[in-house]
């Protein structure tokens, strides 16, 4: 199901509220047009998995928080965020978890091109 | 009393790999626990996007160094799917075996490992690498390697079980099931071992499922989550499994969850060779040029055993367009914070055994 | 040839360099005595861990790596001493080395048969306990002079360790001596000719034997150097060759634990057919490998855990074990 930005917490809220209380992974992936981010929800009673798409604009990268909703979003979101730049707002920026990144494009991003020596 | 900073790691004897952690004590009491990780990145993800599909499957059994057959058969199933390719029935079977008997080679060696983290003197840790030796050599006899075997193929397998390999694993399996009475005799029945894991660690079913858990963390606090059961895949569904789920949801659970999960894989295996059909079990193989997509994005979940890996792939039609792997102990490791908290300093290293930490594994 | 017979000799004769000769032959015998059960039980354990766990152990150094050890030693000698920045210089290179001397000097201190001792002083036990209560301190001081915060802990540690156990000993120790009404190991050996203690007061033996593998660091007790906490505890910056004699103190401690509990308890040199100090050896040995097989087995108790076993259950028991002996056979 794809949704705004925007509607992120309180979609994923209320679909906690309906049973859906484990958050298997957030991830994204770069389509050079745009860029989407994905939540693996799951419903374990009902063994039912449920996935949430956002796309967001390469040149306004951000993404609220949802921390509040589900405490084991804080890893996935700070790997994402250096993986591929996307702002998380809502949250206090902590130390980098995965690389010392030093302001070249984001790993996982397509113009981060693999095995060429990067000139500052 | 004023808050000491200690830094334990990259090198130390019980952090299982190269991890850092800042632990903040408050007199011997954990106050926080700051895992650093990442000194064992090396960007899978990345690198699997420039590669043909069958190219980066040798890379791909490095990120579990203790379960390598399972990264293996996650990553082919991954391709499988996108290419809509169905695996044939012996292969199946064969699969099941293979894996199970990996998963009682990581468990064994587990259980020797949290005595040592306890502060045993390498006994257990011994027995339960010689035990997993045994299983290695079957898996050598199978495949041809002892730990990274790339012995799966699209459709089925690079070389079907050898003969007589189906009496071998019996025999094993024989030997393994007294052997584990050894191990309850020389282990649960030592007062000190029950003190030091019963009531460390605990977490409630909410909790697990808020920290995101998985594995034994998750299915030891209450919740039936096994990917074997709820998704079933391959002949787990006529092989009659019952996943081991536990209250308690601390380090004495935990530890008996996978004690029992490796019974329960003697079980699984001794069914799946009673069951298993003649034939082929070969897959194609090897080409650069893949056979076409069939899907886009697939989404491929197993039980890993150290708790569910999932991949996500978007694929081109030669190479993955994106691979994002959901690493069990990445989550896993991301709750001892939570876990550790108010308990004493000497505790933090049995709960961070009992995670079942691979380092590759959470950083890929 | 004791003390007291040398300054009586001194004294009456004025020929004190023939009784010192004496003493110092006897010195250089014990040294050796140190060195060869040290040197065999370490290769020994080695052995009978090896064994336990399904391997072979040290094969390659000499016939069965008897001397593995040495070539270790050699090895750790042979190395470069590096002090960290932070670490006191002067006490982390003397501690170990105190460390060593306090040890034999309690053995030296031991007597091996009632003709070959060094002093039989009135108050031999006070003074062996008296000096043995000295060890705790300077792991302490080794803890704190290193600079890091893994051996603060273990400092730390040894302090609370100090505190669970010692006084449970001490009071057994005691029971020993008011029972036997003499503070000299003579006397208390020459008590034990009908009975060893072990099996007049087992509840006092057993709080003595716990409480001994609390002092001499093993498992389940060895928290102070709980190598999959601590790295090594105090031991993390000790360099090479103070390592060396860390490793050599830990068996000599073992030698002069397996002393103490054969003596006060096991009839010390009492038995038929062999000689006397060589009842003592073989005692003190099977001593020794019943502390390893207890090393092999156990996993480590946490601190706090161990501070409550000393007085919930030591504490009591060696009080019980005071009024026992007292109502019954007094």
């Amino acid at each position: 199901m794809k949704i705004d930005r925007e509607a992120v917490e309180e979609t994923i809220e209320t679909m906690k509220k309906q049973g859906f209380e484990y958050l298997v992974k957030i991830t994204a992936v770069d389509y050079v047009k745009n860029i989407e981010v994905i939540y693996f929800l799951r419903n374990i009673d009902k063994n039912q998995d449920f996935t949430l798409e956002v796309d967001l604009d390469p040149s306004d990268l951000w993404i609220p928080t949802i921390i509040k909703i589900h405490r084991s979003a804080d890893w996935y979101e700070r790997e994402m965020s250096e993986m591929f730049g996307i702002e998380i707002k809502g949250r206090k920026a902590k130390r980098l978890l995965l690389e010392k990144w030093d302001g070249r494009p984001s790993p996982l991003r397509k113009n981060f091109v693999w095995g060429q020596p990067y000139e500052s | 009393m004023a808050i000491t900073k200690i830094n334990v790691g990259p090198i130390h004897p019980s952090t299982h790999g190269v991890l850092r952690l800042v632990v903040h004590l408050d007199g011997d009491t954990i106050v926080k626990v700051e895992p650093h990780i990442g000194f064992l990145h090396r960007g899978v993800e990345k690198l699997v996007e420039t590669r043909m599909y069958m190219q980066s499957h040798p890379y791909m059994e490095k990120i579990d160094y203790m379960a390598p057959m399972s990264v293996d058969e996650l990553y082919v199933a991954t391709v499988e799917k996108a290419m809509g390719i169905e695996v044939n029935e012996r292969a199946q079977y064969v699969r099941v075996v293979l894996l199970e008997l990996q998963r009682i080679a990581s468990h064994l060696f587990w259980v020797g490992s949290i005595c040592n983290d306890l502060g045993q003197l390498f006994t257990t840790f011994m027995w339960g690498f010689r035990d997993r030796d045994m299983a290695l050599r079957l898996l050598e006899v199978a495949t041809g390697q002892r730990m990274f075997y790339v012995n799966m193929r699209l459709g089925g397998l690079a070389r079907d079980i050898p003969e007589g390999f189906a009496e071998e694993v019996i025999e094993f399996l024989d030997y393994l099931e007294k052997r584990l009475k050894d191990y309850e005799k020389f282990i649960e029945k030592n007062p000190i071992f029950i003190q030091r894991m019963k009531g460390i660690g605990r977490l409630s079913r909410s909790e697990a499922l808020d920290l995101g858990v998985t594995g034994q963390v998750l299915r030891t606090s209450g919740v039936s989550y096994d990917v074997r059961k709820n998704n079933p895949y391959y002949v787990y569904e006529k092989l009659n499994f019952n996943p081991v789920v536990l209250t308690g949801g601390d380090n004495l659970a935990r530890y008996k969850a996978r004690v029992l999960e490796i019974k329960e894989s003697i079980r699984l295996i001794r069914n799946a060779l009673g069951n298993m059909p003649e034939g082929s079990a070969l897959g194609m193989p090897v080409k650069l040029v893949s056979p076409p997509l069939k899907n886009r994005m697939v989404t491929v979940s197993r039980e890993n055993p150290r708790g569910e890996e999932m991949m996500y792939m978007v694929g081109d039609p030669q190479k993955p367009y994106r691979l994002s792997i959901r690493a069990p102990t990445f989550i896993n490791l991301s709750a001892l914070d939570y876990m550790a908290r108010e308990n004493r300093f000497a505790d933090l290293f049995s709960i961070m055994g009992t995670l079942d930490l691979v380092m590759a594994d959470v950083d890929r | 040839m004791s003390i007291d017979s040398i300054i009586e000799n001194a004294i009456n004769s004025h020929s004190l360099a023939v009784s010192l000769a004496g003493l110092i032959a006897y010195g250089i015998v014990i040294a050796i005595l140190i060195f060869a059960f040290s040197y065999f039980f370490g290769w020994f354990e080695r052995k009978l861990i090896a064994k336990s766990q399904y391997r072979h152990g040290p094969t390659y150094v000499g016939k069965y790596g008897i001397l593995q050890n040495f070539a270790d030693l050699v090895k750790l000698l042979a190395k470069e001493i590096i002090i960290p920045e932070n670490a006191n210089k002067v006490l982390i290179s003397l501690a170990p080395v105190v460390l060593v001397a306090l040890n034999v000097f309690i053995i030296f201190l031991i007597p091996f048969s009632p003709a070959l001792q060094a002093s039989n002083l009135g108050l031999g036990l006070l003074l062996i306990f008296v000096v043995l209560g000295f060890t705790p301190i300077i792991l302490f001081i080794i803890g704190f002079a290193s600079g890091n915060k893994f051996s603060d802990i273990s400092a730390q540690r040894s302090v609370l360790m100090l505190i669970s156990y010692e006084l449970p000993m001490i009071i057994v120790v005691a029971t020993l001596a008011l029972f036997t009404g003499s503070y000299s190991i003579n006397g208390i050996i020459a008590a034990q000719a009908r009975l060893p203690f072990a099996i007049l007061m087992p509840i006092g033996f057993f709080v003595f034997f716990v409480a001994m593998l609390a002092e001499l660091e093993r498992p389940p007790f060895d928290t102070r150097e709980a190598d999959s906490e601590l790295i090594a505890g105090w031991l993390t910056d000790l360099s090479a060759p103070y390592y060396a004699l860390a490793l050599l103190l830990d068996y000599t401690r073992m030698l002069l634990g397996g002393l103490l509990i054969s003596i006060l308890f096991l009839g010390g040199w009492d038995g038929p057919f062999l000689p006397a100090p060589l009842w003592l050896l073989i005692k003190a040995f099977l001593v020794a490998v019943f502390i390893t097989i207890i090393r092999i087995t156990t996993m480590r108790m946490r601190v706090d855990k161990i501070l409550k076993f000393g007085w919930i259950w030591l504490m009591p028991l060696a009080l019980l074990n005071m009024v026992i002996t007292f109502f019954l056979f007094l």
